[in-house]
């Protein structure tokens, strides 16, 4: 007996793409894609490329005086002098960004912490007293005559070894955290479809009279969903890789540090898109089996699109480092290889570790599902 | 030759929250059904023919007893009994996505017919069945009568041996009703063996050589048509049927 395999999957490839929700589950998420990468390279653009004149306006409780207001022109402060109380109210209706409470020698820097480049403008401020203070203290030291080499008895510089690359690495990180979430997103509908959606319509009942292994028809049907899964995942992919190349061209904030993505690091994410389909396809048909209508296996699926995705989230966000331990663990393993990828790291270890850990969580989940279709249980839920 | 022994299915149904009540939906059925044999399994709604034929048919398992073909049984050659058995129940569903050539070039495969003569044969059995004008149309839109032909299609495609009706004709009109009841006389004078459930008590006269009659599960009388009658000295199988159950009102 010649096993059937080929023929349900063909049976099932041509329901999956004759339907168009699934088509539109496949091919629809992707397109959110460049939307994110280009959405977030512009607010970090806007946030990058502060107007100078959004931060520079100052207020003061006292008169300048003439070495102030020379050292104010000279950074490009606006000043304003007013009393405190004033001073209180144009900082919280914005028209100050920071001002300066003297008392005796004593500066008092006051800011709203939650208002807008306030941060900008502290530093801008303490600059400026330093400066000052400087300019008194040589003023002192000259009428003592005394050598003002004094205050440089330390002198203190800063070199920047390599450019700035967070804001690259974090859009890639992302896009590469989103075709994860698209991913699972997209297959949940063709695994809901062919288990407890062919059950509802009655389907599955006319598939099992026919002479067809269990194991077959599980085969088929988990081929065709991570079919659909890897073309969501490519699909995902390469318009990363376009909008990628595409927000280099168009925004300032990669001029120095462009996204650059090689072609190994394309090949491992290839990769794991492959084994992460397979493994979240496996694991969607396992639920959704157990469900009797499309409903509730859809109810039972909505919070595995979140342990798909928070368990990389989270290690994304508090940058934790990858390790083949990391590796071994479901969901945990396929973000930390692309959290990898996303600062140009290729470890082949933690990606040996991945491969192993997921092919024995999907046999495990496949032998789980062919087990459900050897009893009657699938069909009638008893 | 389809031989069921001493078969018993048992379901569990849920009272209240707490309280389950086991019960036998088959109650140890036992009879054989010959080559050339149209064997009537009749009885009312929730007699227990839908879950024997489902079981005969490999999509239930019994939970006591056993059922072979020709001395094969499901639990060593599964494949090879699905391989030469069609059933059809009056809710079989099929897939609506393909056309109607579609889904028996689809069943093709799965008998593994030869690849060389599936067109043929499709487009034969299309002509039998008078499906040529809505072959190529999808499932879909077909009417009722329309899709049990292509669902009647389906079942002759690999040319079985043994065919499971299942209330087949319950909710199609006349004519629909008349081409399956034709399609099943002729298999019949083709040497194959059917086993044909209704709760049409005259539609079974008509058409079954043996029938056995089921209530709550159990075998109430078996026999030929005629011999039913004449035990129960009633002119119909309707009325041998209220006979042998005691009257007219009876629990379902």
């Amino acid at each position: 007996m010649k096993n059937n395999l080929k023929y349900v999957l063909k049976k099932e490839l041509r329901e999956v793409f004759r339907d168009k929700k699934s088509l539109m589950m496949m091919l629809i998420i992707p397109i959110l894609i460049p939307f994110i990468i280009l959405g977030m390279s512009a607010l970090f653009e806007m946030q990058f490329k502060t107007d100078f004149t959004d931060y520079n306006k100052v207020g003061f409780n006292y008169a300048l005086s003439e070495v102030e207001s020379e050292l104010a022109r000279e950074m490009n402060l606006e000043t304003f002098v007013y009393q405190e109380e004033e001073l209180e109210e144009k900082l919280s209706n914005g028209s100050l960004q920071l001002y300066v409470v003297k008392t005796d020698n004593h500066y008092t820097l006051k800011y709203h912490i939650n208002q807008k480049n306030s941060s900008y403008t502290l530093n801008l401020v303490e600059n400026f007293y330093e400066q000052y203070k400087r300019i008194l203290q040589e003023q002192e030291l000259a009428l003592d005559q005394q050598d003002t080499a004094l205050l440089d008895i330390i002198t203190v510089s800063e070199e920047q070894i390599g450019e700035n690359n967070f804001v690259s690495t974090y859009i890639v990180g992302y896009a590469f955290l989103f075709i994860l979430m698209a991913i699972t997103i997209s297959s949940t509908y063709p695994a809901t479809d062919t288990t407890a959606g062919e059950k509802e319509r009655g389907t599955l009942e006319t598939l099992l009279t026919f002479p067809i292994r269990s194991q077959d028809i599980i085969l088929g049907k988990l081929f065709s969903v991570t079919l659909s899964s890897i073309v969501t995942g490519v699909v995902s992919l390469i318009l990363a890789i376009v909008s990628f190349l595409y927000v280099n061209q168009k925004f300032t904030i990669y001029q120095s540090v462009p996204i650059a993505i090689s072609g190994s690091q394309i090949l491992i994410a290839f990769l794991v898109i492959v084994i992460f389909s397979f493994f979240i396809s496996g694991l969607c048909i396992a639920i959704a089996s157990q469900s009797k209508t499309f409903k509730e296996a859809q109810s039972a699926l909505t919070p595995l699109t979140f342990v798909a995705f928070f368990p990389g989230m989270i290690a994304f966000m508090i940058q934790v480092d990858n390790n083949v331990l990391y590796s071994l663990i479901p969901f945990l393993n396929f973000s930390m290889i692309l959290n990898d990828l996303s600062v140009g790291i290729i470890d082949i270890s933690c990606v040996l570790a991945m491969i192993v850990s997921s092919v024995f969580f999907i046999g495990i989940v496949i032998s789980y599902i062919i087990r459900q279709y050897k009893t009657e249980k699938v069909l009638f839920s008893l | 030759m389809i031989t069921v022994h001493n078969i018993r299915k048992k379901f569990v149904k849920q009272k209240t929250k707490k309280e389950k009540e086991e019960f036998w939906a088959v109650d140890g059925i036992h009879f054989e059904a010959n080559e050339q044999e149209i064997v009537g399994i009749l009885g009312p709604n929730g007699a227990g023919k839908t879950t024997l034929l489902r079981m005969i048919a490999g999509i239930m398992n019994p939970s006591e007893g056993t059922i072979s073909f020709s001395g094969k049984d499901y639990q060593h050659q599964e494949i090879e009994i699905k391989q030469n058995l069609a059933y059809l129940s009056g809710n079989t569903k099929i897939y609506q996505s393909l056309s109607a050539y579609e889904l028996l070039e689809m069943c093709c495969d799965f008998y593994q017919v030869e690849k060389s003569v599936v067109k043929e044969r499709i487009l034969e059995i299309s002509h039998t069945l008078e499906m040529d004008s809505f072959l190529h149309n999808r499932i879909a839109n077909l009417s009722t009568g329309q899709t049990q032909r292509v669902n009647i299609a389906r079942c002759l495609i690999h040319d079985p041996d043994y065919y499971i009706f299942d209330e087949s004709t319950s909710g199609l009109d006349i004519i629909s009703s008349q081409i399956i009841l034709d399609f099943i006389k002729k298999e019949r004078d083709r040497g194959k063996c059917i086993l044909y459930s209704t709760h049409y008590m005259e539609e079974a006269e008509n058409i079954c050589d043996r029938v056995i009659m089921m209530n709550h599960g159990k075998v109430i009388a078996t026999g030929t048509p005629k011999e039913i009658k004449n035990q129960t000295k009633t002119t119909n199988l309707r009325d041998a049927f209220f006979a042998l159950i005691g009257g007219t009102h009876h629990e379902e």
